[in-house]
Parts: C-alpha cells; structure tokens; sequence
C-alpha cells in the first residue's frame, strides 16, 4: 500500500511547486511534519508486527560480542608476532656466531695445510673438516636470512590490525545507532527511565512523547491492546 | 656511504612494526634506533635528542605522522631531518599530501627490506648532493 501511496505524493509535490509556493510556510511545514508522523507511525507498526525490534535489540547485544572477538583476534595476533620476532631476535646473533667461527676454523686449517711437510692422512681429515666448516658458514648465512624473513612476514600484525580497529570501530557505531534507533522506537521502556510522573508533555513533538491520541491508540495498540 | 652512528626514530603505534624496521635498520647497519609510539611522543623526543633521521607511519593515535611531519618542517630547530613516511596509506591523494608536506620518502606497507634499503639510500645520496 505504501509502495502505491509514495508515488502519487512525490507526483503532487511535482506539479503542484508553483502552487505550493503560494501556501504559507507554516502549512507546508505542518503537513511535512504530519507526514512524517504518519510515515514513522506504519514504520514503527511495520516493524513491530515483523519483530524487527526484537531483532535490532539482538543485533546490538551481538556487536559487543562481536568486537570482543576481533579484540581477541588482534591480542592473539600480536601475541604471535611478538613470539616470533623474539625466536628470530635470539636466533639471529647465534647463527652469526657459528658462520664466524666456522669461517675461521676454515681459514686457519687452509694455512696450516699449505705447510707440505704434513702427512696425507692428516690431509684427508683436515680437508673433510675444511668442507664441513665451509659448508657451515653458507647454511648460517641462509638461516639468516630465512630468519629475515621470517620476521618480515610479521608486518602482516601491524595490517590486519589496523583493519580490525576499523572494522571495530564501524561495529561501534552501528552499535550507538542500534541502540539510538531501539530508544526512539521504545517510548515504554524510555519511560521507565524517566520516571512516570513528567506532567504535561511541552513539546509534543519530541520522539519519546506521544502528541496526539492517534499516538496513543496506536502505541496501545502495537502493544496489543 | 652512509655514517653507521646515524640516529634514528622509528614512530610506529604498533609494537610489531617497530621491532622489525628496528631490525632491518640493524641488519643495514644502523644499530642507533630509538622508538616512539605516536606523532606526540616523537616530536617531544626529537625536539630533546639529537636525532639524524625520522622513520613515521601514518595512521597513529594522538598525533598521526602527517601533522607530526607538518610540526618538524615549521619548527626550525628540527626542521631540516629527512622522514622517511612507511604506511599502509596507499591513495594517491595521501602520497601528495605527504609529498607537500615536506617527506623524503615514502614507503607503502607491506614493504620489503630492499625497498627500504633502497629509499634510505637514495635519501641520503640527495642530502649528500645537496650538503656538497
């Protein structure tokens, strides 16, 4: 019925601008403000009789839940990061203690075997270790560096962190606005809040304030009276 | 080429990321890098110490890294430091405003450690140029 009704009116305000003119602004405003009325009248009735309040309000006891898990994400997150950089931290300096040293058994045996005086068997041994060590001293060199990259693939904390604030700080907003929308559409509730005794209403056209008794047959009767 | 005892100020709000641009500064042979959270403790910092040169992320709490660099180029005691921006801002229009606000360089997140090798270098080639 709506879908039929909104047309027609956008069509008259259309064709009728000149003529509208000539209204005074007070008329025009009030029948703006009596539209709206009506419009978030049947949105409150609408959503009522399909229970989207009902679902609004879980929807907002949800997203607190929802951002304690993407907390705990981001923690978890970091947390492993931290591990990480602090293996790779110690990792480092004894891998380059182990390519030095290699480094310099090999460059000390390369002496002593340009000596010929020495025997071949001797030779044999010592030119097995001279391989060993060489061979040490390049696999160090590569830990490291996969050890470099390792700790590089960690920026990922700082990325998705940043997104998970935001994606936080989104949910918290919807969350205000939830909660903003399930006050204004809750005159009961909000009157809870308030006190009964508030007196004659001075300005009736506060969201939480029923103006005409149109209003109130409508509240009751979307209460199911 | 570049002097080994240059200091440097790593600004980063998140941990993680400080510790590993700390890292790679040492592994290129920076071992003088201290670290600051936000634009505030940083600009607090190099206004007391010394400092050599301005490593910044972007988006921090209290104070982000443009305001930060807006701050160090208007003050003239400081104003001279070349800051290097490494942020996971990619649009053009950051790219700009950080380029008109006066960096030396910036670095877009994730970035590799020959990148940022490379935009030091080029960094302190220009300062040399322009210092002879």
């Amino acid at each position: 019925m709506m879908n039929e009704t909104i047309p027609v009116q956008l069509q008259d305000t259309g064709s009728g601008v000149l003529a509208a003119a000539d209204q005074t602004q007070t008329d025009s405003n009030g029948d703006m403000i009596h539209r709206i009325g009506y419009l978030t009248r049947s949105l409150h009735d609408n959503l009522r009789q399909l229970g989207v309040d009902k679902m609004i309000e879980r929807v907002a006891q949800d997203i607190p839940d929802a951002r304690d898990r993407l907390n705990y994400v981001a923690r978890m997150t970091e947390q492993a990061a931290e591990k990480v950089l602090n293996a790779t931290d110690i990792a480092t300096p004894l891998q380059d203690e182990i390519a030095t040293r290699a480094n310099s058994f090999e460059e000390r045996w390369k002496v002593i075997l340009s000596n010929p005086s020495l025997k071949s068997e001797y030779d044999q041994l010592a030119q097995e270790t001279l391989e060993f060590l060489h061979k040490t001293n390049k696999n160090s060199k590569e830990t490291k560096d996969l050890l470099m990259e390792i700790m590089m693939a960690q920026d990922f904390q700082d990325l998705t962190g940043q997104v998970i604030k935001k994606i936080t700080n989104l949910a918290q907003d919807l969350e205000k606005q939830l909660v903003q929308l399930l006050l204004d559409f809750s005159p009961a509730a909000k009157k809870d809040e308030d006190g009964l005794l508030n007196g004659p209403q001075i300005d009736p056209t506060k969201t939480d304030v029923v103006g005409t008794q149109e209003q109130v047959d409508d509240l009751l009767e979307s209460l199911g009276f | 080429m570049a002097n080994p005892n240059t200091k440097f100020l790593v600004v980063d709000d998140f941990s993680t990321m400080r510790r590993i641009v700390r890292n790679l500064l040492k592994e290129l042979g920076y071992s003088n890098v201290e670290e600051a959270e936000d634009g505030a403790i940083a600009l607090g910092m190099l206004k007391a110490g010394n400092f050599d040169f301005v490593v910044s992320d972007w988006n921090m709490p209290n104070m982000d890294g443009l305001t930060m660099l807006q701050k160090i180029r208007s003050d003239p005691a400081i104003a001279h430091l070349p800051v290097l921006m490494v942020t996971a801002e990619a649009k053009k229009e950051n790219i700009i405003a950080a380029a008109q606000a006066g960096a030396n360089g910036y670095v877009v997140k994730p970035f590799t450690a020959v990148t940022l090798d490379e935009k030091l270098n080029k960094i302190f080639e220009k300062l040399e140029k322009v210092g002879a």
